[in-house]
């Protein structure tokens, strides 16, 4: 081949060539990054929160203008729960603490001996009186649901009760006990000498959190046999409707909440669709300003190839002339130009795999990102490689195509 | 000397269409991307009460148990007890002190035609509005009388006073508020903290403003829950009185200082205040009693999201890429025009004439570029607001702003420019006139 004379022309006029290889290793440094918290992100929106067919379920916040007793509540939560249960189309229900991706929801701190200092996790707590394996459509993987009997109603206001037993999650079972398994353990709410005991007697697959945390803790969820009153922030009911009546059953049990009640009620009925698309729409946001920004990065850089590229055909045409005059075909042409873009492109591509290595240092050291795995510099290379030859393949046909009598007419 | 050089530039941009339609693009879209994420990062960043922002402090009292505590750990709390919030305000620190939560009210219209509703807002005394420069459409502040006992009145957000009431004064009306019969006493003119430094809690410090403020002590009294986080170190009793004297941190507390020159006066009562209450058996951690100003405490609190930083770097680093390649672009338009150079030089024109002349044919590029730019960020911005309330706030370009984008543009330009200008110099005349 003729590397070594495409190598001299290229250290003659270094300028060009050093800028081109600038812009490929400055884009393929941003686009692996970019690329890869884009990845990260979409594995995190993808997680799954536990709940059979998502899209059926809805939440209800009831609130009243009134200051009822902490008896009158639970006479109305029975009451509603009731009337919803009426409401054709409603395949379950349960008056719970807390809704899954809604971003509000309270957290307690879980360990597995009163005596150690720091907790061994945190978990977000579902207090409901009624089934949420039945609600969410939650998969149990161990042990058993709720019995009837362990199902208990608790005022807020007077009184303060720890479950004998809970349902946790597999992935915070997994924590807690690695590889064992978590029917019958005993873990505490708290540490000290105040922390409570409980029982684990059910494992579900997952249930995700309120806030959804991007770390592991969104998925330590811990589900409390309480139907809970007397706090005084309205009720919230988790309705799951029949597949794909969920619209439908939203207007009718609002109707009849209404109808139900002879004060006025403040309703508010979020689904958990759009529960989950109100967590996730900021990650939504960034990740398609980081695909935007890739693109153009390629397009920019492609553009940049093509440029310099057309202006060294440009400069070169008497060279290119008198080299066709002396016996170089066509593809010889077309060769030289092409290796000596893979040249120009292979440097910008060493710089930029270091480069992209030296951005993911600085990510991970100030916005604590995660390390950028080796396949997307490898990935970035393949395709800035490609998009090397693509780029110099106009200008290289374009001189290629120079006729020897008019390239060398002029001189 | 110059307008001629102006009016060459503007001509020359004709003289390669397709390269210098290129160059312009570049330049227009790497701006348009920096200054997008810039201006929403400046927005998050934004001091919101520049004027008095070195003299308002919070203070942060640990009260956490001992167990899980190393002594010099990094504290993820910022709020603190009821206890400690109370005693602070009785301190007579400063020139103003308060204490505040977020409440979320029901309330039943005076108008029948509007249903029942919720109502987000602030239980603060009566310093806040002082404190804060809250602006007053009708009314005032509660007195210190109504403050002292309590009572049950509220004052109104201008667009909430409209839903309820119309286009009225509604001072001295009653307001169903919670189930209580509250009397309105003012009306704040519109108002909003970007972001909303005074109470980093319940939801977005982007997102929305007050609606309505009811004294503290009427909020306690009606055992009004927080809107928010708490943080309890220790399992606690249940219903509202056990909150109050729990050790678990809900309140934000707030001083105003006469200057910012007070702070170690302050910083010195803190630690007094919790050597005292550790006498008493609290405050076990004996962990530094915290005070902030409004840049530390956003610097403290993580205000700026991470996601908004990260993406201002990478749009820096799109920056840095699309000036590379004006750079490349701006040789290959130079390099055409060698015998140009050639004859002016050899006409008698100086090196340093030749680079102003090709210099400010760059800043015309760089003028055009950072127009397209700034309207390419006008898009980008009304598309980003889209996503949502907070983000519909934030992605508001101000002078500021707008003419950092010129600064930015033309300098990025002129950057870019150095290079080819300083080789369109360095032409030989004579190897220029000899090979025409």
């Amino acid at each position: 081949m003729e590397i070594r004379p495409i190598f001299a022309a290229l250290m003659r006029n270094k300028t060009g060539p050093i800028l081109v290889a600038l812009q490929i290793a400055l884009s393929l440094a941003i686009l692996a990054n970019a690329l890869h918290i884009v990845n990260e992100r979409r594995g995190i929106m993808a997680r799954p929160s536990g709940m059979a067919d998502e899209h059926a379920v809805f939440r209800i916040l009831v609130r009243t203008l009134g200051n009822e007793t902490p008896e009158q509540q639970l006479a109305d939560i029975k009451r509603q729960t009731e009337v919803l249960r009426a409401v054709a189309g409603v395949a379950a229900v349960a008056q719970v603490s807390q809704m899954p991706m809604s971003t509000s929801g309270s957290n307690t701190s879980l360990a597995l001996d009163p005596r150690q200092a720091k907790e061994s996790a945190l978990g977000s707590i579902y207090v409901s009186g009624d089934s949420l394996v039945k609600t969410f459509g939650l998969q149990i993987a161990e042990g058993r649901d709720f019995l009837a009997p362990e199902l208990v109603d608790v005022n807020e206001a007077t009184e303060n009760v720890y479950p004998p037993g809970v349902i946790i999650t597999k992935p915070l079972a997994e924590k807690l006990w690695p590889g064992a398994s978590a029917i019958g353990k005993t873990m505490y709410f708290g540490t000290g000498p105040e922390a409570q005991p409980t029982r684990i007697v059910g494992v579900v697959e997952n249930l995700i959190s309120a806030h959804a945390e991007f770390t592991e803790r969104g998925m330590f969820s811990v589900i409390i046999p309480q139907r809970a009153y007397g706090g005084g922030r309205g009720t919230l009911y988790a309705v799951r409707a029949e597949p794909g009546q969920r619209d439908r059953v939203m207007k009718e049990a609002e109707a009849a909440l209404r109808k139900s009640s002879a004060l006025p009620l403040i309703l508010d009925l979020t689904t958990t669709d759009d529960d989950r698309s109100n967590k996730y729409r900021s990650t939504v946001t960034v990740s398609w300003m980081l695909v935007t920004v890739s693109l153009l990065l390629l397009v920019v850089t492609c553009s940049g190839i093509v440029g310099m590229a057309s202006l060294w055909v440009t400069q070169r045409r008497k060279q290119i002339g008198v080299r066709r005059a002396l016996g170089a075909r066509r593809i010889d042409i077309l060769r030289y130009f092409i290796t000596e873009n893979l040249m120009i492109t292979s440097a910008g591509v060493f710089g930029g795999v270091a480069l992209g290595l030296a951005l993911n240092q600085l990510l991970v050291s100030k916005l604590e990102m995660s390390r950028l795995p080796g396949g997307y510099l490898i990935a970035g290379a393949v395709v800035f490689w490609l998009l090397g030859i693509l780029a110099s393949y106009g200008p290289a046909w374009r001189a290629a195509s120079i006729s020897p009598a008019t390239a060398t007419r002029s001189v | 000397m110059f307008a001629y050089y102006f009016k060459l530039g503007i001509r020359s941009l004709r003289r390669n269409p397709a390269l210098t339609a290129l160059m312009v693009i570049t330049l227009a879209v790497g701006v348009a991307a920096s200054v997008s994420t810039m201006t929403i990062l400046h927005m998050m960043s934004n001091d919101p009460i520049p004027q008095k922002s070195s003299r308002l402090f919070v203070p942060l009292i640990d009260p956490a148990t001992l167990e899980d505590y190393t002594a010099g750990e990094k504290p993820g709390d910022i709020q603190i007890t009821y206890t400690d919030a109370m005693n602070i305000l009785k301190s007579g620190l400063g020139v103003r002190r308060t204490a505040l939560y977020g409440v979320a009210g029901s309330v039943e219209p005076p108008r029948k035609e509007i249903p029942p509703f919720t109502m987000g807002g602030l239980a603060p005394t009566r310093d806040f509005f002082a404190m804060f420069d809250v602006p007053f459409a009708y009314g005032q502040a509660w007195t210190e009388a109504d403050e002292a006992r309590g009572a049950d009145v509220v004052v109104l957000s201008r667009p909430m006073a409209e839903k309820l009431y119309g286009d009225v004064n509604p001072v001295g009306k009653r307001l169903n508020l919670m189930g209580f019969p509250y009397t309105v006493v003012g009306v704040t003119e519109k108002w909003k903290m970007l972001p909303r430094v005074y109470l980093l809690q319940g939801g977005s410090p982007y997102a929305t403003g007050e609606e309505f403020f009811i004294p503290l002590a009427s909020a306690v009294r009606h055992e009004t829950q927080h809107n928010g986080g708490m943080s309890c170190s220790q399992n606690i009793g249940p219903g509202f009185a056990a909150r109050l004297a729990s050790e678990c941190t809900w309140v934000t507390a707030w001083i105003e200082a006469a200057s910012a020159g007070d702070r170690s006066e302050i910083q010195s009562w803190l630690d007094n205040y919790a050597n005292e209450q550790r006498k008493l058996g609290r405050l076990k951690r004996n962990a530094p009693n915290r005070l902030y100003d409004v840049p530390g405490w956003m610097e403290y609190t993580g205000v700026v999201g991470k996601d908004a930083k990260l993406q201002t770097w990478l749009a820096f680093g799109f920056l840095a890429l699309c000036l590379v390649n004006t750079v490349g672009l701006l040789l290959a338009k130079f390099s055409v025009r060698a015998s140009e150079i050639g004859v002016r030089r050899a006409l008698g024109a100086s090196r340093a004439e030749i680079f102003r002349q090709f210099l400010i044919e760059t800043v015309v590029v760089g003028l055009v570029g950072g127009v397209l730019g700034l309207l390419l960020a006008f898009g980008a911005l009304q598309l980003i607001s889209l996503s949502g309330k907070a983000m519909a706030n934030l992605a508001r370009m101000d002078w500021e702003m707008l003419s950092l984008t010129f600064i930015i543009s033309v300098g990025a330009a002129i950057l870019a420019g150095l290079l080819p200008t300083w080789r369109a110099c360095q032409v030989t005349p004579a190897i220029q006139l000899k090979s025409q």
